[in-house]
This record gives structure tokens, C-alpha cells and sequence, in this order.
């Protein structure tokens, strides 16, 4: 500290995008995977805009065979972008993908109404016979691969895209700074919400509330824990509308920002290409 | 460069009682580093509220006479366009967090973002800022997981970038150890050097009087005094008001002993230079080496089953953080100051007594029982524990309510828990405040309910984190007080304190710990005539303390037992 009154300082060699973005998260799944693929360089609202097109197109498409061919090619393009992103992605379609697979095929398989040509026929004991339909794998199928295109599509923009960026992009394609902070906002409530919540329960504790007695105490508790907590959360709210104010939030004019987000000739072709897409799926299935 | 005017200025709140601030008339010349201090509730935020223009723009009430910023009214401008001209670090600094970055560089630029400023000028403030208050290291943390010292810079550094003409810190320093706020008091003596016009509220005048060029002590919503540190301190009465620094006590007895001085000598430094002439010899008259001074209450820990026994305790938290370290130590009644630098230990230490953390290795008993064996809520019938932020702890609508709910889960009957209670809000004079609102009162104030609290559980040990962080002369004395009734009555207390003072004058036991370890352990005589180990810990023995030591005199702990070296 002893060079504390040097101010100003000379020019920084620091790079800022790097730093923001190997900053250490909370490791949980839907985090942002920092990386330097294809799909960490193009523009937040880029993917955003493709992967809305993509589910509903996976949405629009009659049969299973269109939405499987772009689960596979999603998860090859998501896989492509990193290990860190493809273990999120990967982990969260077995976790929810799998037993909805299961589901999916077992229910509809057997009871899809307009079930008629049998593709299976186990022997099972007591019931004597079990048969899967044609009819109801091929819907189970279709909603399956329609699901795991919104999964793949939505996390695969989320995970590879600072949230931060996200913001900037969307404030520079006129967004309000309002909105961007309240998702920002939102982001960090949580773990600050966790937080506070443990330090409140460990003076509670100390002074005597019993949590682990039996149920009656123990709800009281939790209703003991939600006052202060929002108490302490209105009081937050209040002081950080100020914070904000000081630091000129509220002005009007021209905004710029700490991250460049670039929106290059290949993110505009992809949007073209994403809308035309979509237009060209639309019509088909609602003209022709 | 930015000159302050003041006209007559009256406010009131429109939720509180009265006026918070009246007939305010003074300048603030353009570069000068005003200090401002006084009692609690004296209005000395709202003094700094008007100067960014949150009153009257964000606060309700009204406003009689004029504020100016340069050549702007106050009245008249907006809360955004003061923020160009004037920075303000807010009491507490989480609350000053937009709450919206991931990391310290975002939280920094983000007034910069607002301004409209070219991408490479945001880089350059904020890294020049951060580097500013020595934090250049936290760039890329996650500002909401920072202690209460780092987010105090991180917030500095975010006004700083701003690149206001007029800073004004109301408490800069209450969350950080005497080395960090000394740190703190230097960058904003050094801005001062800069031509930036500061302006700061603190109670710890020791460090901050020094630097002033100018001090304010604010009563009752006026101002009372107005002057340099040397007059405002050789005021009669001041002593009521005011901490007055040692060094400047002892420049005033040097003089009703009846030597010529200079004054009120405001470092350690220039009161050494006082005194020097007039010590005599060590070994004059005083062959004993002090060892004998009657002064204070030490030896008064009693023998007997320690009520607290921790047997080789080690805590590593999740990451792998090794808080403790094999501390191994018995406590039987008395006051016992845990002193060291942040981050040394001492919050997990205390938070092993009452089972809020169980040992990673080691055993911890409280009154014979083993801490793991039994339930938080089992332990408070016998450590009554008050942490260091009140918000976390107050949760009812009146103090009164407040204070009866330790009493409540531990079941007291009726008669037991209305003489508790009423025995706690009176020692923390807070009779006055019983049916109001905890979040109505004052920071100190509400520190001292959290207190109250804890202490109207009526438990054997009572263990205080940071309990005079923030009060005034008058709130200090009187903690100081309930600690001494509670040790009378044969109760172990247990303080963590960054106040050396503090630990000096109600201390019988000094324990410094530093990076988890257990560095020194004994009288507060033994513990502060050892500053070498102590400094390992950033822990600097008291002012009068270190006098003496640079005088070549034994470990003094009094002005009165300096004297008796003073011819």
C-alpha cells in the first residue's frame, strides 16, 4: 500500500475479457464454461436468436427424424466448444434426458391412443403378453428429440456465454439498462441470499432456537428465518436503489461498456440464416 | 477545484423525529481534509448526505436554507450529475455494491459504464483505482464473497474511479483491522495532496487526527466544535464527547504537571518528542522495573474448572482453508480479549464455543460437555454469543421483543425472563429505545441491542465479536461497564477486539492469535510488552504502551502509570 497515493496510474496491460471470464464461478451446472471456440466468440444475442429458431423448428417438424438430426448435430457442435461445456451439457441430458426417454417410451409406447402396428411383443408373467407400438414410439421419440434440441440449444448458448456479455450485447441491440441489471441482478441474488440466510440461522441458533428438535420447532424456524431475510432484503433494496443513483445509473445519454462484444459478418449471416430457416419451416407446414 | 458551502441548513426527516440537522453555516475550503466526529445520532451522516445531494434527492423531509457544491446548488441538481463532482463511501459497504457485477473489475467500471466513457479510459480508471487502494489483486473476485475490509476498498475504489473533486467517507474504516484502516486513513490523506477536498466521519481519531487540517464535532444536529485537531482537543470537556487521542492526553498532562509544551502533540511521534526531556532514568528510583504498578485488574481470573477447554483444536473450512491450527487453551471467568489481524482466526475461534463449527481435529468443552455432543440450541444455556454485524442477529419489530427471544427458546419462566431482560436493555441504556424498531436506530445503537440481547440469556460465558466497532466515547464506556458488571458477577467474557485500548483497560486476559495459532497468551502487561510477537499479527500495543517502550520504559498500560515515570 505504501504506493497507495500514486494515482491515476499509467497505462494497463490488463485484458479485462479474459479476466471476467476465468473469474471462478460457483461450479454450478448452468454456469458459464469459459472457452475460445467458435461459439464463445459469436454475439450473445447470435445464439440467442439461433437457438430460438432451432426449438421452434424442432417444434414445427412432424416427424422424430428432423428434431434427431438436430439434437445430433447440436451436441456435436456443443461438444466441439470445450470439455467444461460438453460435461454440462452432457451431464444434464442424461440426468433429465434419460429418465424421460424411459417414460416417454414406456407410456406412450404401450397406451398412445392412436396405437396400431405392434413393433415388439414381450412375454411378461401374469399379464401374459406386453406390446409396444409403433405408432407411440415414434411420438415418444418426437417429443423426446424436441426436448433435448431445447435443452442442447438453451444451454449450450448459456454455457458458453458470460452473463455479463449477455447484458452488453442485449444493451447494445437496445435493450434498457434496466432490464440487463435486473437480470444481472437476479443472477447474484441466490448465493448472496444463501449466505445471509446461514449467518442468520447460526445467530438464531445461538440463541437458543432449536432446528433439529422436531417438526413444530422446526418449521418455526424457517418462519423465524424468512423475517429478517427479507427485512435485510427491503432494506438492500432500498440503499442499492441509491448505490445505483451515485453511480450515475439513472443518467440519460450514451452508454458504453467494459466488454467489447463484436457482432461480425458471420453472426449476421447466422441470424439471416436462422429466420429464413424458421420462415421457410413455417411454410411448409402451414401452406404447403 | 470544488468549494462546499453551507447556508443555514436545517433538515429533518420525514420518518424521524425532529431534525437531524440544524443551522449549519460553515465553508469547506476547496483541498482541505475535514474530520468529522461526535456522538451517535449526532447527525453526522445526514451532514454527509447533503453534500452528494442524497438529501434532499433520495431522502424524504425538508430542507431549509442551501447546500453548494462549487457552483452548483445542491437543491438543484441531480443525484447523477453530483456523482461527477462528489464521491461518497457509504457506512456500511455491502450496501454500496450494485449487487449486479461477478467480479471487482465489473463492480468498478460500472459507474464508468454510465458516464459514457471510451472503453480503454474504463480499463484504465478502474485498474487505476484498484491499484489506488492496494487491491489490485481482487480484479477478478466475486465482490460478494469478500470480507467486510476488502468490499470497504473495493467500494473506495469504485468512488475513486468516479474521479470526484470532493470524497466524502462516512465511517471508511469499520470494518477493517488498525492496520487496514490506517492504510485506508493514508491513500485519503494522500488524495488530499492531490487537491481532492475530503471529508471523513470516524470515531478512531488516533489515526485519523494527524491528517486533518480541519475537525468538526457535531452535537445534537449542530456543530459544536470547529477547528484544527489541537484546539477542538484542548477544549474543556471535550473528553465527554469526544475519544481524544492518547497522544494528545499526555501532551495535556505533560502540561498540568506543570512542564511548558508545545500543545496537543496528535501522533505518537511528536508526544514521544514532549515527554522525552522529562522522563527520568529507568532505574531511578524505580529499580523494580514496573512490575509492581497497581493498576489494573489483573490476576483476577479465578483457578478452578475452566468453563471453556479447547484441547488441540483444528478447523479446516470447505477449500481447504485452515482457520485454526491446533489451539489448545482453558478459560475460567474474567475478561479475555482475543486481539490479531483479519483473517487471523479469531470469529472461527469463538464459533468452536457454542458449536456453530465443530473442530476439524481436536476436542472443545463447554462446562464439561463436549461441543459435538450436543445441539447449538443446548449450548446457548450456556454461551451466549453476539456477533459482529447486528443486522444478521435483530429479527422482531421492538427491542424489547428482541431481547426476550433468547429468554423464550431457552424457556425462562415469566419472572426470570422480565428480570433479564429488563437487567440487559438497562446495562446497554437502551430503556429509552424498548418499543421502537432495531432497524430505526442507529448502527451503534443497534449493535448494542444485538448485545442486549445475547446478554439477557443470563448464560455463565457471554462471548462479544467486535462489540466497540463504531460506538462513540460515551457507547465504548459503556460496554465497558457491562463487561466489568458481568465479571464482577464471576461470568467469563470473552471479546474479540481490534480496539487495544479497549483490551488494556478491561482486560485480564490477552490472547493474540495469528494465522490460527495461538501467539501470545497472558496478562495484558505480558501480551502488550511483546510487541515483536504481536506485530506478526498486525496487532500494535497500545499508544500509551508504545510510548513507553520507545522511551526505553517497562510496559506501562496507563497515562497514570507513564507519569509515574515523568518527572
Amino acid at each position: 500500500m505504501s504506493d497507495g497515493a500514486t494515482a491515476g496510474a499509467g497505462t494497463t496491460d490488463v485484458d479485462v475479457e479474459a479476466l471476467i471470464e476465468n473469474a471462478d464461478g460457483t461450479d454450478s451446472l448452468f454456469e458459464y464454461r469459459p472457452g475460445s471456440s467458435v461459439l464463445h466468440r459469436l454475439n450473445p444475442v447470435t445464439k440467442l436468436v439461433a437457438s430460438g429458431a432451432l426449438i421452434l423448428i424442432a417444434f414445427l417438424l412432424p416427424t422424430f427424424w428432423g428434431p434427431l438430426a438436430l439434437t445430433v448435430g447440436l451436441f456435436v457442435l456443443v461438444a466441439t466448444a470445450g470439455a467444461g461445456v460438453a460435461r454440462s451439457v452432457g451431464t444434464v441430458l442424461v440426468a433429465v434426458g434419460g429418465p424421460l426417454a424411459l417414460s416417454l417410451v414406456l407410456v406412450q409406447g404401450l397406451f398412445y391412443p392412436q396405437n396400431e402396428t405392434v413393433l415388439v411383443s414381450l412375454a411378461v408373467p401374469v399379464i401374459d403378453r406386453l406390446a409396444f407400438y409403433e405408432e407411440g414410439i415414434e411420438f415418444a421419440l418426437l417429443i423426446l428429440f424436441r426436448l433435448t434440441v431445447l435443452m442442447i440449444a438453451l444451454l449450450g448458448a448459456i454455457v458458453t456465454t458470460h452473463p455479463k456479455k449477455l447484458t452488453v450485447a442485449l444493451m447494445e441491440k437496445g435493450v434498457s439498462n434496466k432490464i440487463a441489471y435486473v437480470f444481472m441482478a437476479a443472477l447474484q441474488f441466490i448465493p448472496q441470499m444463501q449466505t445471509r440466510a446461514k449467518s442468520i440461522l447460526d445467530a438464531q441458533q445461538a440463541r437458543g432456537l432449536d432446528t433439529s428438535a422436531n417438526l413444530t420447532s422446526r418449521v418455526k424456524s424457517y418462519v423465524a428465518l424468512m423475517a429478517p431475510l427479507l427485512i435485510g432484503t427491503l432494506i438492500a433494496t432500498e440503499t442499492r436503489a441509491l448505490a445505483l443513483e451515485s453511480r450515475g445509473f439513472t443518467r440519460k445519454g450514451e452508454r458504453t461498456y467494459l466488454l467489447d462484444v463484436a457482432d461480425t459478418g458471420l453472426d449476421r449471416a447466422i441470424r439471416w440464416l436462422a429466420g429464413l430457416a424458421l420462415i421457410a419451416v413455417i411454410v411448409w407446414r402451414l401452406v404447403l | 477545484m470544488t468549494h462546499i458551502t453551507f447556508e443555514d441548513v436545517t433538515w429533518g426527516y420525514r420518518t424521524g423525529e425532529g431534525r437531524a440537522v440544524s443551522n449549519l453555516d460553515l465553508e469547506i475550503e476547496s483541498g482541505s481534509f475535514v474530520g468529522i466526529t461526535g456522538p451517535s445520532d449526532a447527525g453526522k451522516s445526514t451532514f454527509c448526505r447533503l453534500i452528494p445531494g442524497y438529501v434532499p434527492h433520495y431522502f424524504d423531509g425538508e430542507l431549509e436554507g442551501s447546500v453548494r457544491v462549487g457552483d452548483r446548488a445542491v437543491r438543484e441538481a441531480s443525484i447523477g450529475e453530483l456523482a461527477e463532482r462528489v464521491g461518497m463511501l457509504f457506512e456500511n459497504p455491502f450496501d454500496q455494491l450494485t449487487g449486479a457485477s461477478t467480479t471487482v473489475i465489473e463492480e468498478v467500471a460500472f459507474g464508468l459504464e454510465n458516464l459514457g466513457l471510451a472503453r480503454e479510459e474504463i480499463v484504465e480508471r478502474s485498474v487505476g483505482s484498484l491499484r489506488q487502494v492496494g487491491i489490485e489483486e481482487l480484479i477478478d473476485r466475486n465482490p460478494q464473497r469478500l470480507s467486510g475490509g476488502q468490499s470497504q476498498r473495493v467500494a473506495l475504489a469504485s468512488v475513486l474511479a468516479m474521479a470526484p473533486d470532493v470524497l466524502v467517507l462516512d465511517e471508511p474504516t469499520s470494518q477493517l483491522d488498525p492496520h487496514g484502516a490506517e492504510a485506508v486513513f493514508e491513500i485519503v490523506a494522500g488524495m488530499k495532496e492531490q487537491g481532492y477536498t475530503v471529508i471523513v466521519v470516524s470515531q478512531r481519531l488516533d489515526r485519523l487526527a494527524p491528517h486533518l487540517d480541519r475537525l468538526l464535532v457535531m452535537e445534537d444536529g449542530e456543530i459544536a466544535h470547529d477547528g484544527a485537531p489541537e484546539e477542538v482537543f484542548t477544549t474543556p470537556g471535550i473528553d465527554a464527547v469526544v475519544d481524544v487521542p492518547q497522544s494528545v492526553r499526555i501532551g495535556r498532562r505533560l502540561r498540568e504537571v506543570g512542564h511548558e509544551t508545545d500543545g496537543a502533540p496528535l501522533t505518537v511521534p511528536a508526544a514521544i518528542e514532549e515527554l522525552r526531556p522529562h522522563v527520568s532514568d529507568t532505574s531511578a528510583g524505580r529499580a523494580d522495573g514496573g512490575v509492581t504498578v497497581p493498576s489494573s485488574p489483573e490476576g483476577r481470573e479465578a483457578d478452578g474448572d475452566p468453563r471453556v477447554a479447547f484441547e488441540e483444536v483444528a478447523h479446516v473450512y470447505e477449500g481447504g482453508v485452515e482457520a485454526l491450527s491446533g489451539v489448545s487453551l482453558d478459560m475460567a471467568s474474567g475478561c479475555v480479549c482475543l486481539v490479531g489481524q483479519n483473517g487471523a482466526g479469531k470469529t472461527t475461534f469463538v464459533k468452536h464455543m457454542n458449536g456453530l463449527l465443530e473442530p476439524s481435529r481436536g476436542v472443545v468443552r463447554v462446562d464439561g460437555i463436549e461441543t459435538t455432543d450436543a445441539r447449538v440450541a443446548q449450548l446457548a444455556r450456556h454461551v451466549g454469543l453476539s456477533f459482529q454485524n447486528p443486522d444478521d442477529q435483530l429479527f422482531h419489530d421492538s427491542v424489547e421483543a428482541e431481547v426476550r427471544y433468547g429468554p423464550k427458546n431457552l424457556k425462562f419462566d415469566e419472572e426470570r425472563a422480565d428480570e433479564t431482560v429488563e437487567r440487559a436493555i438497562e446495562r446497554l441504556d437502551l430503556t429509552d429505545a424498548r418499543d421502537r424498531n432495531p432497524y430505526d436506530l442507529g448502527m451503534p445503537r443497534r449493535k448494542r441491542v444485538a448485545v442486549a440481547s445475547v446478554l439477557a440469556m443470563d448464560t455463565e460465558t457471554v462471548v462479544l465479536d467486535e462489540p466497540t466497532g463504531g460506538q462513540d466515547a460515551p457507547g465504548t464506556a459503556l460496554l465497558g461497564d457491562a463487561i466489568e458488571e458481568l465479571v464482577a458477577e464471576g461470568k467469563l467474557v470473552v471479546v474479540i477486539t481490534h480496539d487495544v485500548g479497549f483490551a488494556r483497560r478491561h482486560a485480564d486476559r490477552v490472547i493474540a492469535l495469528g494465522q490460527g495459532e495461538v501467539l501470545l497468551d497472558g496478562n495484558p502487561r505480558e501480551v502488550f510488552g511483546n510487541p515483536e510477537t504481536l506485530a506478526e499479527t498486525d496487532v500494535d500495543p497500545p499508544v500509551v504502551t508504545r510510548i513507553g517502550h520507545e522511551l526505553g520504559l517497562p510496559t506501562v498500560l496507563s497515562i497514570d502509570e507513564l507519569f509515574e515515570y515523568v518527572e
